[in-house]
């Protein structure tokens, strides 16, 4: 059954007075920082969600291009368009914070989707993977492969995004618990020319004097993969991040170890649903057990799982469990209706 | 109007040109001379496009969008003033956004870490804008490479620096009353910020038309070595150029700060390259050569608040967001072709 279905016949069965309720004039904006491939789950996750919990609708607005600036005038341009809920990756954490207030002070739910706005904001909530975690796991599964006295390296994302200094953290600290060494971090390459030349370069140069790569990027993991399948040897271990086909075609033919997936879908899912809620009267619960971050004090996991080669087949169903979940006592759990 | 001072550069040719201009031109002020001018041409495609804007969209001229429109065309503007300041000497600066990032992070930096006073941060951030200028300037003096490879090498120096050196944090603890200036609304619809950016503009004009030392930065970008025969000290006037080049890239990242409440490395993109768009859209738009010595300041300003207007027209009208680009690349093949048919109009009828 997939992700789509299961969460379909989740509304039928228990939701349908939830479904009642809901307001079609809710014009639901799931905007992203720019165009990834992480986000384009979340168009289809929006469609769901505006169809199932009749919505006025929920859709998925593109920035043209990664720029703070080029977010904030598409924000401010779906404020006049009379959108009235916002489900925000944040271009900045803090950079973010003062177009969110405003959206938030028209009345509109803002809440941040995989990635979180620096405390204090107006933001309801901030729902996404646990970055810091996910690379912490996957350093984990990948040392277990490796064993102590492992020497890896790390790619990883943009020096401009503060979580990928908690990635880099994260790796270390699980190498050092392993006993391993991370020999090298490359980062600010998650974009497919810088990632090409840096990782082609690393390893054509240093490829024996490494054991093992993680991964804690989507670019990055697509572009090792692509590197270690045309070195062709297996020696070298790999834990990617993601579900590009080119990963998981790589962890099926053995050239990488697994990937740490992560559940764009059911954030735009669950968020489209708990955007629509807010707006229509329910306020998020004093006590609800929100996590903690780095950024923020009101965090909601979305969910992360380890891949290997006997889970690649059903990588979805690996996430529909936590989806299910989440979904099933989100109400309970974090709101007041 | 734009000012020219390609063929001026000696008294004698100043006298010649006068001549000439007595001779063949239509009066300064003629209104010919002002239809035609790049300024009016940007000035009806403002109009234009807001009039279609407005019909299609009657949000497009709701109080919030005309505020939201006014306070990103500032920031736009000032980045737009900040290339053309060294465009006139027949240079460019890819490193205005780097440098407004390092500015807007030192002034942060003293804010949150120093306890300093806004005014006085805001001067220390300057200062470094002016610095992080005045290095590029020497660097392209003394060795004579073009500006585009010098400015090219600095942008990921100084971006590099100030990562290196903040770490990629944002700075929050900026004074309320600097950040409350950029959220304020003056009669709910002005930002403070386009009124900056108008003061600032009006200055630049007053120097590039009555001050010697902005005719002498355009006779620099006119013809160097003319210049240099005029007496002009040529290489100070680079370096000045580009220290007000990098004030000016400083002014436009507190400007951001004061709109996001924090000073964030991230404002300007990656090695500050968001910034170079804008950079050089509004310049061109409006006039200024890119072979230097000849600036038009309100060319400049209409330029890169059409530009801003037209971005956000095509988002409100729904335009899948991947077509604004296109949109603006055509608008400025457009605008392109539209002056050389000016020129030629001109030239034809001698009126240039």
């Amino acid at each position: 059954m997939s992700l789509k279905r299961l969460i379909t016949t989740l509304v039928a069965i228990g939701a349908i007075p939830t479904a009642a309720l809901a307001d079609p004039s809710s014009r639901i904006a799931l905007i992203p920082g720019g165009p990834h491939p992480y986000f384009a789950a979340w168009e289809q996750a929006g469609a769901d969600a505006a169809k199932e919990f009749n919505l006025g609708e929920a859709e998925y607005k593109v920035p043209q291009k990664w720029e703070l600036g080029l977010q904030n005038q598409m924000l401010e341009s779906l404020v006049t368009q009379g959108y009235n809920g916002f489900l925000i990756f944040p271009g900045d954490p803090v950079g973010t914070v003062a177009i969110a207030n405003e959206l938030a002070d028209t009345g509109a739910p803002v809440i941040a989707l995989a990635g979180c706005l620096k405390d204090p904001s107006d933001a309801q909530f901030c729902m996404g993977t646990d970055t810091g975690n996910s690379a912490y796991l996957g350093t984990k599964e990948l040392l277990k492969e490796l064993g102590s006295g492992a020497k890896i390296a790390h790619f990883t994302g943009f020096l401009v995004d503060p979580n990928t200094q908690l990635r880099i953290d994260a790796v270390e600290r699980a190498a050092k618990e392993e006993g391993a060494e991370v020999i090298q971090v490359i980062a600010d390459i998650d974009a497919p020319e810088p990632a090409e030349e840096k990782i082609n370069a690393y390893l054509a140069a240093h490829a024996s004097e490494v054991d093992g790569i993680i991964t804690t990027a989507w670019v990055p993991a697509v572009v090792a993969s692509s590197a270690l399948r045309k070195i062709g040897d297996k020696r070298i271990k790999m834990v990617g991040i993601d579900h590009d086909e080119v990963v998981l075609q790589a962890i099926k033919d053995g050239f990488v170890h697994g990937t740490m997936l992560q559940n764009p879908y059911g954030q735009g899912y669950i968020g489209s649903y708990a955007a629509d809620k807010l707006r229509t009267g329910c306020t998020v619960k004093a006590d609800a057990p929100f996590k903690s971050n780095a950024l923020t004090d009101k965090f909601i996991d979305s969910g992360t799982v380890f891949a290997g080669i006997d889970d690649v087949d059903n990588y979805v169903g690996s996430m529909q469990a936590i989806t299910e979940t989440l979904f099933a006592t989100f109400e309970s759990t974090y709101l007041d209706c | 109007m734009a000012i020219d001072v390609r063929h001026n550069q000696s008294d004698a040719f100043k006298d010649m040109m006068a001549n000439t201009s007595q001779q063949d031109a239509p009066p300064r002020f003629s209104i010919t001379r002002i239809l035609l001018s790049n300024e009016f041409g940007l000035l009806v495609l403002i109009v234009l496009f807001a009039t279609i804007f407005a019909t299609i969209s009657p949000a497009f001229l709701s109080k919030f969008s005309l505020y939201a429109l006014g306070r990103t065309a500032a920031v736009n503007i000032m980045i737009g003033f900040s290339m053309m300041v060294v465009i006139i000497t027949g240079g460019l600066n890819l490193s205005v956004g780097a440098i407004g990032v390092s500015a807007a992070m030192f002034s942060g930096l003293l804010m949150e870490s120093f306890g300093m006073p806004w005014p006085l941060a805001v001067a220390g951030g300057l200062a470094v804008g002016a610095a992080l200028g005045a290095i590029n300037g020497i660097i392209i003096v003394r060795t004579g490479l073009h500006s585009f490879i010098i400015t090219l090498a600095t942008m990921s120096i100084f971006f590099g620096i100030m990562i290196f050196l903040t770490h990629a944090e944002s700075y929050r603890g900026i004074s309320p009353v600097f950040t409350g200036f950029g959220r304020m609304k003056l009669f709910s619809i002005i930002s403070p910020l386009l009124l900056v950016t108008i003061v600032v503009a009006l200055g630049l004009s007053v120097l590039f038309r009555f001050t010697a030392l902005g005719r002498e930065f355009l006779a620099t970008g006119a013809n160097e070595r003319a210049a240099e025969l005029s007496g002009i000290r040529v290489q100070r006037m680079i370096t000045y150029c580009h220290m007000l080049s990098g004030v000016l890239a400083g002014v436009a990242g507190l400007m951001l700060v004061s709109r996001t409440g924090a000073a964030i490395p991230s404002m300007a993109g990656q090695l500050g390259q968001d910034w170079l768009l804008p950079a050089f859209l509004g310049p061109v738009l409006g006039g200024t050569l890119l072979t230097g010595g000849r600036v038009s300041v309100l060319g400049t300003l209409l330029g890169s608040f059409l530009v801003t207007m037209l971005t956000t027209g095509l988002l409100l009208m729904q335009v899948g967001a991947f077509w604004v680009q296109t949109y603006l690349g055509l608008l400025l093949l457009f605008a392109v072709l539209v002056d050389l048919v000016r020129r030629s109009y001109l030239q034809r009828r001698k009126l240039i």
